[in-house]
């Protein structure tokens, strides 16, 4: 796990954006993770995550339809990249490799 | 969809701080979450919501980056040119201060005319129906032209609510008096007035307890203003159903207080009585050819004011009225400024004071800023090195005008503040010459002004040296050291003649306005106001009148003692009549006559000239069918013997006894119209007395014991007729001392100007002196070489100013009937004043000049 830096904030937006495929945009991605973690996140939260990943190189993003309710502006869809896939994967090996090595009781 | 807006300002934040190339997707992110919102909160909430969301949006890596090719901000620069500036100043020290000095009391003026002009424009503008209120006027048509009355029928106000659709509301209301009122043991002088039932409805004025449609229904029913509320039962509570006294005549019950009115009302009174009592007590009022109460309407909404003019025309006609009389309905909210009646139009009033000081603030800050602009121009050889490096090193034209604005903005802050405080200072004294209470609040409006003031202050005073001083060529600055071209001598020059024509026009107007008020004042006005003491008959005064005249005249210190009807200053009692008949009389035509019902010895009194026949007298059975007129009722008539000629008044007939020299009852701004003089004692109410002179304080006390003996429940409340002869004067007494004071001011800014120039043309030529002294030429020549430039400059200044002025003064004249010419020692004054300033003003700077020892100036060189 070198050089891959990636929050926990960061990790879910990222696995969020993975399970909507082609609906991941902005605000669709804040309602995903909204109703999964129930509790409210703010624009500005998930737009630093999202801008910062792709900065990293964990996604890639291209601008999808506009609609009325944006106000005629267009939505910008994320993808994961290969390098993202590869990063969640080993982050869930590191994690289920840990949780195998946990002593029982805190397992239970 | 709803159609409700995201919040302007957090948008225009978000754009401000958002990265562009983000822009698009998150501003479409924020909206789609606030439709969503909107579905679920109020659009209030959804708002609050967004806000929140953009303020969150401010982080490092979403916001536009600080450093690089794009700058949030010029603080650099900006440091640097207040920095520039501080220097400048601080080595300048005399042209610093003659700009502080200058540009502050300038803004001071300004700031004190705004602040006048701005209550003069709110006067009476606080009534809630104001769009829609008017008042009747009346006007005559009188073989003079047409003059226009406040004074309408009493039954004018209920049959236009009855017979006009357009009518929605009708209301009288009677003048103003003073009226003694009581209650237990306390009785005091309170102004009051009689007015019709919707009174409340029509004017706004505040109502603390009591119902707006009840409170004027019951014919004895009185209200009273808290001030009044609380000197009469010392509480504004439970008042409501007690009984008030009036007059030691009847007693009232209280039926609502309300609060007194504002000072921006022309209407002052301190209780309310019902049209309906006064109609019972005054039924000459029902007669339609009486006129006296004033009548207000309020039309419904929509209504042609013309149309609706055209329509009551005939209206007071049809009433059996005087057919001579027009109706003519004036929105109320103008009448305060627009007052003056000319045959019938309105023709101005006291908007001509407000256009009057508007122009005069405006000049006063225009030479402040002429000022400014020669003064920083005429520095230019003194920074041109400064503009030449910094063009050199790369400052484009649009920073160094943004420099130079910046430090004209600076100035003009600092002296704002200087203004502030210079206003702060001077405005009891300014309250106490306008009458007014004017107060430095800083409400939102002011602060506005405030910014818009040095925003257009700073940048008229600046924009030429901006635009003048950076576009100076570099080269041509580092290599030699003059500068200033021809051009900009002249442009100096011609902005110190257009000060100087500026203040000579001041000059002028100030001397003839204080010629004309003294010439008021001193005017044989046809008799002696001086030392006459009047009051009003009450109570028992009234009844025993003769009993009370014969002990007042026996009273030390009454030289003598009379009654009359008419109190000889406009505002006071007067009385018109167009029931005089004659023989050969047009009976088309109609005459007001100004009438004076007076009693024995009041011609002797107040010293009316009789030029033939006699006054009245006791000698002499059958007075009451005499009469005497003035000259210019006998003229009217075309009497050649008037002595012994009968008259008919009023369906009487009279025989002319005398004829009395014309006499001022108006203001010099009327001409003298017909009058005359009736003997009717009983109809008179003021009691009239001519006091010795000297022992005034005595004289009173014991007419207030005497009157006292008579009315115990009355207190004395006495005018002097000469006092009421000057208030007539006041609005032309006050803008006299104003334009005194702001004309003062205006030059002394310009002189400061001079100062300035002076003092830098001096400098300019110390070497030309230098050699000229060594060649042999003597101080006076020296200081005659530069004194004649700048009489050159005032004496064009003269030649442009004085025709304006001529123009500008008599145009202000026309407003008086009776009025001084206009002659030329006047603008001789003025031109001289304006000479002799400008000479004293350079005098100290070329004498200076002139003992310059020529060794040291030409040493360096």
């Amino acid at each position: 796990m070198k050089k891959t830096k990636l929050g926990e904030f960061e990790e879910l937006v990222l696995m969020t954006v993975v399970v909507l495929q082609a609906d991941a945009y902005g605000v669709e991605i804040k309602r995903e993770l909204e109703s999964r973690l129930n509790e409210t996140l703010s624009v500005g939260s998930i737009q630093s995550a999202l801008k910062r990943m792709e900065e990293k190189g964990f996604l890639k993003s291209e601008f999808g339809e506009a609609s009325q309710k944006r106000g005629g502006k267009r939505k910008r869809i994320y993808q994961a990249t290969p390098h993202a896939h590869k990063v969640l994967q080993e982050m869930k090996d590191v994690r289920s490799q840990l949780w195998a090595s946990m002593p029982s009781m805190v397992r239970s | 969809m709803n159609n409700a807006k995201t919040p302007n300002w957090s948008r225009r934040l978000l754009y401000f701080f958002l990265r562009e190339e983000y822009r698009e997707e998150i501003e479409g992110d924020l909206n789609e979450t606030f439709e969503e919102n909107l579905e679920q909160y109020s659009v209030k909430k959804a708002r609050k919501i967004y806000n929140r969301e953009v303020i969150k949006l401010i982080r490092p890596i979403l916001t536009k980056k600080m450093s690089g090719t794009q700058k949030l901000n010029h603080y650099g620069m900006i440091q640097h040119n207040l920095r520039v500036a501080f220097r400048s100043y601080m080595r300048y020290k005399n042209t610093f201060l003659i700009n502080l000095v200058g540009l502050a009391s300038g803004l001071a003026c300004t700031l004190l005319i705004y602040l006048w002009v701005q209550s003069e424009l709110q006067v009476n503008q606080f009534h809630e129906n104001g769009d829609r209120l008017y008042q009747v006027l009346a006007n005559n048509s009188t073989s003079n032209g047409i003059r226009t009355d406040r004074a309408t029928p009493g039954g004018l106000a209920e049959a236009l609510a009855e017979e006009l659709p357009e009518v929605e509301l009708a209301v009288t209301e009677t003048w103003t008096n003073t009226y003694t009122i009581a209650h237990g043991e306390t009785n005091l002088k309170a102004v009051g007035q009689y007015v019709g039932k919707d009174y409340f409805k029509v004017f706004s004025y505040e109502l603390l307890q009591g119902d707006k449609d009840e409170v004027l229904s019951e014919q004895r029913n009185i209200l009273i203003s808290d001030k009044l509320a609380l000197r009469l039962f010392g509480t504004t509570s439970d008042v409501v159903g007690k009984i008030i006294n009036f007059q030691q005549f009847r007693d009232y019950q209280v039926s609502g207080v309300f609060k007194s009115p504002p000072s921006s009302s022309t209407h002052q009174f301190d209780f309310i009585m019902t049209y309906e009592e006064f109609k019972e007590l005054n039924s000459w009022v029902l007669n339609w050819k009486n006129n006296g109460p004033s009548t207000f309407v309020i039309l419904s909404e929509g209504t042609d004011l013309e149309a609706f003019n055209l329509k009551i025309k005939d209206f007071i006609r049809s009433h059996n009225g005087e057919p001579n009389i027009t109706p003519l309905a004036t929105r109320y909210n103008d009448l305060y400024l627009h007052g003056k009646f000319e045959n019938g139009i309105s023709v101005g009033g006291r908007i001509a004071n407000i256009r009057l000081f508007s122009v005069i603030a405006f000049f006063i800050l225009g030479i402040a800023c002429i000022n400014f602009m020669n003064l920083s121009t005429a520095r230019v050889s003194r920074r041109n090195k400064e503009i030449g490096v910094k063009k050199t090193v790369g400052a484009n034209r649009s920073s160094l005008i943004f420099q130079f604005l910046s430090e004209s903005l600076l100035m003009t802050t600092v002296s704002l503040v200087l203004a502030l405080i210079l206003v702060w200072l001077v405005l009891p004294e300014f309250n106490h010459i306008t009458g007014k209470q004017l107060s430095l609040v800083f409400s939102g409006e002011l602060i506005l002004i405030l910014i818009g003031t040095i925003l257009f202050t700073g940048l008229m005073a600046g924009s030429y040296p901006a635009l003048y001083l950076s576009a100076i060529r570099p080269i041509k600055v580092l290599k030699s050291q003059s500068a200033s071209s021809k051009s900009q001598l002249w442009l100096r020059k011609s902005l110190v003649v257009v000060q100087f024509s500026i203040s000579i026009i001041l000059i002028v107007s100030v001397i003839v306005i204080n010629n004309q008020i003294q010439f008021t004042q001193d005017k044989n006005i046809g008799f002696n106001k001086d030392n006459i003491l009047y009051f009003e008959a009450e109570g028992q005064v009234e009844l025993n009148m003769e009993t009370f005249l014969q002990e007042v005249r026996n009273v030390p210190g009454v030289l003598k003692a009379s009654s009359t009807a008419h109190s000889f200053v406009e505002g006071g009692y007067t009385g018109l009549t167009y029931n005089v008949k004659w023989d050969g009389k047009d009976p088309e035509s109609s005459v007001g006559m100004e009438y004076m019902r007076v009693n024995y010895e009041l011609i002797e009194l107040l010293d009316f000239e009789i030029t033939t026949g006699r006054s009245f007298s006791t000698d002499f059975k059958a007075e009451y069918n005499k009469v005497i007129f003035n000259e210019t009722a006998i003229k009217l008539m075309g009497l050649n013997e008037p002595i012994g000629a009968t008259i008919n008044i009023g369906g009487r007939d009279t025989q002319i006894v005398g004829v009395v020299k014309d006499f001022h009852y108006k203001t010099f701004r009327q001409e003298v119209g017909p009058a005359y003089f009736v003997l009717k004692p009983d109809d008179t109410w003021l009691i009239m007395t001519k006091i010795a002179q000297g022992e005034e304080q005595e004289t009173i006390s014991r007419l207030n014991d005497l009157y006292a003996k008579f009315n115990p429940d009355f207190s004395l409340d006495y005018k002097f007729l000469d006092q009421d002869y000057e208030a007539q004067y006041q609005s032309e007494q006050r803008v006299a001392t104003l334009s005194k004071y702001f004309s003062g001011i205006g030059i002394i800014i310009s002189c400061l100007g001079l100062l300035g120039l002076a003092s830098f043309s001096t400098e300019m030529r110390i070497k030309e002196i230098g050699i000229r002294k060594i060649l042999g030429s003597s101080r006076f020549s020296i200081v005659r070489l530069i004194t004649g430039e700048f009489t050159k400059i005032v004496l064009i200044a003269i030649v442009l100013a004085l025709p304006i002025s001529y123009l500008i003064t008599s145009n202000w004249l026309d407003d008086f009937a009776y009025r001084i010419e206009l002659s030329w020692w006047i603008f001789a004054l003025a031109g001289v004043f304006a000479i002799l300033t400008a000479w004293f003003t350079v005098s100290v700077q070329t004498i200076k000049a002139s003992m310059i020892n020529p060794a040291q100036c030409l040493r360096n060189e």
